[in-house]
């Protein structure tokens, strides 16, 4: 028991743990019970058909919404408010940025209470990982769609997250930002190696992001499956998704799908 | 011939404006002195004429300090009154519950109407006169800010809910300052209001103080009504000015409104 040499060394401890997460809203029972280890300097990916309880499940993850049974523990300890160390992107940018607030502004919102001299460094280090260290005198309305999320994402980076949860995240940009946007979350998870929970309906996106894929099923839902993509880095939007082993998972992710929704027989909007 | 959706230069703007207000005053004149020529009727040229005189009389200026004065207190304290009561209407359940009904049944009560009750209380003097102007301005701010703090966007608090912040720090940081250009939209309408309501009061229970007093004093002794007419004139510009100067502010302080998602 104590032959350390046996523990297999490239599994990782859970960063964030769902045991038997679920949720009603009144009599509608949005979310089944969802089990599920997120692995702990990886990208792992919630993917779903729309209405499958991402975004209940997410505000449940970040401490903003309590389950109705079941539980969520981020780094060993039990969920009941907003955990220290996490950090959320939304997909509606343009409300989760503060227009009142220049760029600069913006990214130090969450660092109130640490000192300026230290403020002002972590800012300008999370805004040259996004690429707009020049761009901080400017309102987030005043830049375009692909710009204000990578603010959002720098304000995220700022606030030294341990845990990134992302609601899908690049939902509303055109799709050459959302390339640049996903190859961007890509770099800067290797370079900073932190935990990143991305929920998406993209299944392109999905495959394409993760290490580690957990497939949603229509509501109310359950984990359908679990899958760990072994796609090498670093990935590219052209080769990456060329390769067979992409078609493949993309193929079987989207066969999951598709079967989950012809199981429950239901089209919901 | 141009539709009305289309743009005009601002020359053309501006000459439209200036023709506009000379034509008016043009017709007024004809007719007055034409059609309708009775005796003590503000006939324009008579009454450009009376604001020399008017300029030069200091008890005028000294009325108009006074209705200045008594107005911008008012609006103070309808802005202190109105933003802390909206904000907390807008924010807490408890405090909608509590001053709902209390706010409906003033609203609709006429503040001048309050006035004469307000001076046997008080006495003569400047603050009976605020008050009431004051119990006129609060309305249109409390509102706007009860609404827009009501009405903060979900996605902004939940982001700042994300980053740990507690229930007072979400709306110091979030929802105080995004109600913040609509509360000012509510003193905006407030300003034009409270010099209306200021004046007024002045004629009911001023005591010959204030714009509103020098024009009830010139006309009740009818020696120079035009100098009452400019007085009047003076009055209606003094409006404009202050409405000119807070659209100013508007535009400098919350030109990132457009900002706000719709």
């Amino acid at each position: 028991m104590t032959d350390t040499t046996t523990a297999p060394t490239t599994q990782t401890i859970p960063e964030l743990q769902l045991d038997g997460v679920s949720k009603t809203y009144g009599t509608n029972l949005a979310v089944r019970s969802i089990t599920a280890d997120i692995p702990a300097h990886k990208i792992s990916v919630m993917v779903g058909p729309s209405g499958c309880g991402k975004s209940t499940l997410l505000r449940i993850i970040s401490g903003l919404d309590q389950p109705t049974d079941g539980s969520v523990s981020f780094e060993g300890k039990t969920v009941t408010g907003v955990p220290e160390g996490l950090a959320m992107v939304f997909q509606d940018y343009s409300r989760s940025l503060y227009p009142w607030m220049r760029v600069d502004k913006n990214v130090a919102f969450p660092l109130s209470k640490v000192p300026k001299a230290e403020r002002e460094r972590r800012v300008a280090e999370a805004l040259e990982a996004v690429g707009l260290k020049d761009r901080t005198h400017l309102y987030p309305w005043q830049m375009s769609g692909g710009m204000q999320q990578r603010v959002a994402i720098a304000r995220a980076l700022a606030s030294q997250p341990k845990l990134l949860v992302m609601d899908e995240p690049y939902a509303s940009v055109d799709a050459q930002t959302r390339a640049d946007l996903e190859d961007l979350l890509l770099r800067i998870q290797r370079e900073l190696g932190i935990t990143v929970l991305v929920v998406t309906h993209d299944i392109d996106e999905s495959v394409y992001l993760a290490d580690h894929i957990i497939v949603l099923s229509t509501p109310p839902s359950i984990v359908a499956e679990t899958i760990d993509v072994d796609l090498p880095h670093p990935r590219d939007q052209v080769t990456t998704k060329a390769d067979p082993r992409f078609v493949e998972i993309r193929g079987h992710v989207a066969s999951l799908l598709r079967h989950k929704e012809l199981q429950t027989g239901e089209d919901r909007p | 011939m141009r539709l009305i959706h289309e743009p005009l230069s601002t020359r053309r703007q501006a000459v439209l404006g200036v023709v506009g207000v000379i034509g008016v005053v043009a017709v007024a004149e004809l007719l007055m002195r034409t059609v309708v020529t009775k005796e003590g009727l503000p006939v324009p040229s008579r009454v450009f004429g009376s604001l020399g005189d008017l300029f030069s009389d200091g008890t005028f200026w000294q009325a108009v300090g006074f209705t200045m004065a008594e107005w911008m207190f008012a609006l103070l304290l309808a802005t202190v009154v109105g933003v802390v009561v909206g904000a907390a209407m807008g924010a807490s359940k408890a405090a909608m519950i509590t001053f709902n009904l209390p706010v409906e049944a003033f609203r609709v009560l006429p503040s001048i109407a309050l006035g004469p009750i307000l001076v046997l209380l008080m006495g003569n003097g400047m603050l009976p006169l605020s008050i009431t102007v004051a119990l006129a301005c609060v309305w249109p701010i409390l509102l706007n800010t009860m609404y827009a703090v009501k009405g903060a966007d979900t996605t902004a608090i939940q982001t700042a809910e994300s980053f740990g912040l507690s229930r007072a720090e979400v709306v110091r940081r979030v929802v105080l300052p995004s109600a913040l250009p609509f509360a000012f939209t509510g003193v905006r309408v407030a300003a034009s209001i409270g010099l209306i309501v200021a004046v007024s009061a002045e004629l009911l229970v001023g005591g010959g103080s204030g714009i509103g007093g020098y024009i009830l004093v010139g006309s009740a002794n009818a020696t120079n009504l035009d100098l009452v007419y400019a007085a009047t004139l003076v009055a209606g510009v003094l409006g404009v000015l202050v409405s000119l100067v807070m659209s100013l502010i508007d535009a400098k302080v919350f030109d990132w409104k457009k900002g706000l998602a719709q």
